[in-house]
């Protein structure tokens, strides 16, 4: 199967790749896997008091789709508020990198990383 | 037709493979298309099917875990789809480590030692986690296969990590 231009990019110059601390109470940290295929992905948002989210760093353990999943999202939640970051829909992720259909898992992940960030995020806020 | 009763076996977790492997060989030869090279069309057609069959059981049985899935699913369980992505941070943390561990391998000084350990380090935690599968299943109650099948998630990511060190150490060995 080839990877589609926009993948390999991704792929050979990650964007952001990284992490924070994740006990800094301004870091948001989503962690999730994917059992079918073994993929791990985290992701970690900085966000301002007022609710934008400033630095986006990933860490993923996956195939080629899932690392460009990651690097996309943390390139597009830059500068957006949680309410906009959590719109992202994995159908646009899947869109912008021409995924194939067996690897659209790879997209979901990464929406549900940004969900688990935003989840983690509220509950240190609380 | 239940793949275990298909083979005469018990329906049990814990499987003898000699036997499994027995029972399969002996039955593959009763669907064997070479025995029904002058039967009619139709003969033929089912017994290619029972022929799939038998080696669909038998590769669900052989391996543990897809046996695992197979019981639960017998049971009733609702398993989570194999898409639906995973969640549980404590491990997913530790997975992380796992492959940070896997991803310096062929940095350390001894790199021998270092293979080593990291193959006791991912058998002995899979083993852990496989004896609490093996155990919840026995218990065969609602709330046991529940979590046996969270269990089974957890360690298909162990798989995984088992094969990334296998690709490993036949880059450092291989040459």
């Amino acid at each position: 199967m080839a990877y589609s231009e926009k993948v390999i990019d991704h792929y050979e110059n990650p964007r952001n790749v990284g992490s924070m601390d994740k006990n800094d109470p301004s870091v948001a940290t989503g962690m999730v896997g994917a059992p079918a295929c073994g993929d791990v992905m985290k992701l970690q948002l900085k966000i301002s008091d007022d609710g934008i989210i400033e630095d986006a760093k990933f860490k993923t353990y996956g195939c080629g789709s899932a690392i460009a999943s990651s690097s996309l999202v943390t390139e597009w939640v830059k500068g957006k508020s949680i309410e906009e970051a959590g719109e992202i829909k994995n159908t646009a992720i899947a869109e912008e990198l021409a995924l194939p259909p067996v690897k659209i898992h790879c997209s979901i992940l990464a929406e549900d990383a940004i969900k688990a960030a935003i989840e983690d995020y509220r509950s240190k806020q609380s | 037709m239940n793949y275990f009763d298909l083979f005469s076996l018990p329906h049990s977790f814990e499987l003898d493979l000699a036997q499994l492997s027995a029972a399969f060989q002996t039955l593959q030869k009763t669907a064997h298309p070479d025995k029904f090279a002058h039967a009619s069309s139709q003969e033929q057609m089912l017994a290619v099917q029972k022929s799939a069959t038998i080696n669909d059981a038998y590769q669900t049985l052989k391996n543990p875990l897809k046996r695992a899935e197979y019981m639960l699913q017998q049971r009733g369980t609702d398993m989570p789809s194999e898409q639906a992505s995973f969640q549980d941070t404590m491990f997913l943390m530790r997975q992380m480590e796992l492959h940070e561990m896997l991803e310096e391998l062929p940095h350390a000084d001894d790199i021998d030692g270092a293979v080593n350990e990291a193959n006791e380090v991912l058998d002995s935690e899979y083993q852990t986690l496989f004896c609490q599968l093996q155990q919840l299943i026995q218990d065969n109650n609602q709330a046991s296969d529940k979590i046996a099948c969270e269990i089974v998630r957890k360690l298909k990511f162990y798989q995984k990590l088992q094969l990334e060190l296998e690709r490993i150490e036949e880059q450092l060995f291989d040459d």
